[in-house]
């Protein structure tokens, strides 16, 4: 099911999203298939990060398959940084033969600080070109032009980040983005709702269907964490100051607030939210219950 | 310039194990303004050299050792010093060490030829004697004309050419925060130019056959292969 379709129907739509397994899955089945699984009745798809944070892992495609065999909607994220021109080509038909409807299209992080900061970085192509040439794809041409034999079928996402000082500078880039091909986008991590809504009023024109980007916040240490070394987010004081009120045991519960809280707040002025979990997947449900027993979004 | 850096000692030293008659050859050009290969630091090296035990045949400066109509004249009345040698070290860039191991075939010698530096990088002098800085990978189509005089394909840390992406915090770059983001840079200078509307055009991807390496100019036609 393409994302694009519920966007369409004026679904308020739900995604989160995990970090494939570092190691093969020949045996068993890996955790994040399992956190995926348990997200089935909370979320309409579940996107798969690719080599995230330029970490080496399970491959974004094999991993999106694997949860669709489980009957989940997986959102593959493809990236510029790991693949030229023809593998990122090939790997969105690969997607596409593979069963995949939905495909984000990042340039990826950089290699710095990975796990394998002696790499080459590819970045033949950047994410607004991606989305062109996704969109070629499906119309049934390569970059250069040539025909194929079967055209894809992609539901074409792309991000945008509201915490980028100049705004307007992201801004310009995610018009471009639409204009190339892009028919969500999902945004990074905010929790200024206040920055959220400068945000959403500049991008109303536009539009296209954004959803609403939230980390977990796990601890009062996390929050730090992000601020010192994650660049593009920023955890506000108030936010690291109510989980430190907090005791260990309840950083939770106080995680299911806060996010319920963000999302009544931000939920009415975008289309869908994502979130990104970070391993604490058990929380989406309980913000999920929240926000239906309330009917304020996400209904 | 060709930015260097001078190798450890004990690369060098494991690059020479086994030669004991050694030329040396620098280069006044950039390895003198990067103060890693002109004549003071050959006339050091030799010294250096010599401390460990090598016998210092000759030392030469050419004026530009990557270019031949500098580096011949010097070398090639060196000719019978060259041939009295066991190996060459040459501290200058890589295309200089590969000038100076084609001039002693042209020569008739053979000779081992090594490499005292490493080369990183085509830099410009921003700050005169102190900061070098990497701001053109000669890509073969050069957009400045587009971007406010400055270089995302070098600048930008992943050589993004519609904009920014999202990791830029306060004007850096996501990956090195010591750096300003090209873009912001771009952006802030096309804004003040009163032409930001340009960066909005869509730029296709690079055609980089005109960056395929090995490249070679034909000089008198303005030529590239
Ligand atoms: S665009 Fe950048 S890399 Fe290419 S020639 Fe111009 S300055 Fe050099
Ligand atoms: S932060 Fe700016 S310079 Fe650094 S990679 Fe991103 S766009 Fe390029």
């Amino acid at each position: 099911m393409k994302l694009t379709e519920l966007f369409q129907r004026k679904e308020f739509v739900i995604t989160s999203e995990v970090g494939p397994v570092k190691g093969c899955c020949r045996n068993g089945q890996p955790e994040f298939v399992q956190e995926a699984k348990s997200l089935k009745d909370y979320v309409h798809a579940v996107n798969v990060t690719d080599n995230q944070s330029a970490k080496m892992r399970l491959g974004s495609l094999a991993a999106s398959v694997l949860l669709k065999n489980q009957g989940l909607e997986p959102v593959f994220q493809l990236t510029c940084r790991d693949r030229n021109r023809i593998a990122l080509q090939s790997d969105l038909l690969s997607a596409c033969t593979l069963g995949i409807d939905n495909v984000l299209c990042l340039t990826g992080d950089h290699l710095r600080q990975g796990d394998h900061p002696t790499a080459k970085g590819v970045f033949d192509i950047d994410s607004v070109q991606l989305l062109s040439i996704a969109r070629s794809l499906n119309q049934g041409n390569d970059l250069m032009g040539n025909d194929l034999t079967q055209a894809t079928d992609l539901a074409l996402g792309a991000v945008v980040n509201p915490n980028f000082q100049p705004l307007d500078l992201q801004l310009l880039k995610m018009e471009k983005k639409l204009a190339s091909g892009a028919q969500f986008f999902q945004t990074q991590a905010v929790y200024d709702v206040r920055l959220f809504e400068t945000f959403a009023r500049k991008t109303e024109d536009f539009g296209v269907p954004i959803q609403y980007g939230v980390v977990i916040i796990k601890s009062p240490q996390m929050g730090r964490f992000i601020n010192e070394n994650i660049t593009g987010i920023t955890v506000p004081q108030w936010l690291i100051d109510e989980m430190a009120a907090a005791s260990p045991e309840q950083y939770k519960d106080k995680a299911v607030e806060i996010t319920t809280r963000l999302l009544r707040q931000i939920g009415p002025m975008v289309q869908g939210v994502h979130f990104m979990p970070l391993g604490w997947s058990d929380v989406i449900p309980r913000v999920m219950e929240r926000l239906r027993s309330t009917c304020q979004c996400g209904g | 310039m060709i930015a260097t850096t001078k190798k450890l000692l004990d690369e060098i030293l494991e690059a020479m194990a086994g030669f004991q008659k050694v030329g040396l050859v620098g280069c006044d050009g950039c390895a003198k303004v990067c103060m890693t290969g002109g004549a003071d630091e050959v006339a050091a090296m030799a010294q250096e050299l010599k401390k460990q035990g090598k016998d210092i045949v000759f030392e030469a400066t050419p004026e530009r050792t990557c270019n031949v109509v500098k580096a011949h004249p010097v070398l090639e009345p060196l000719k019978d010093k060259m041939q009295d040698t066991d190996a060459i070290l040459v501290l200058g860039c890589g295309g200089a060490v590969q000038v100076a191991r084609q001039l002693t075939e042209q020569y008739g010698l053979f000779k081992p030829v090594k490499s005292g530096l490493d080369s990183v990088g085509h830099m410009d002098m921003v700050v005169a004697g102190q900061v070098a800085l990497e701001q053109c990978q000669e890509c073969g189509e050069c957009i400045l004309n587009d971007t406010a005089a400055i270089c995302p394909v070098t600048k930008c840390a992943k050589s993004l050419l519609n904009g920014p992406c999202g990791g830029s915090e306060e004007g850096k770059c996501e990956a090195d925060p010591s750096r300003d983001c090209a873009w912001v840079l771009i952006y802030n200078r096309m804004k003040a130019l009163g032409e930001v509307e340009k960066l909005k055009k869509f730029v296709a991807p690079k055609d980089y056959r005109k960056a395929a390496k090995p490249r070679t100019l034909y000089i008198k036609e303005g030529r590239l292969a």
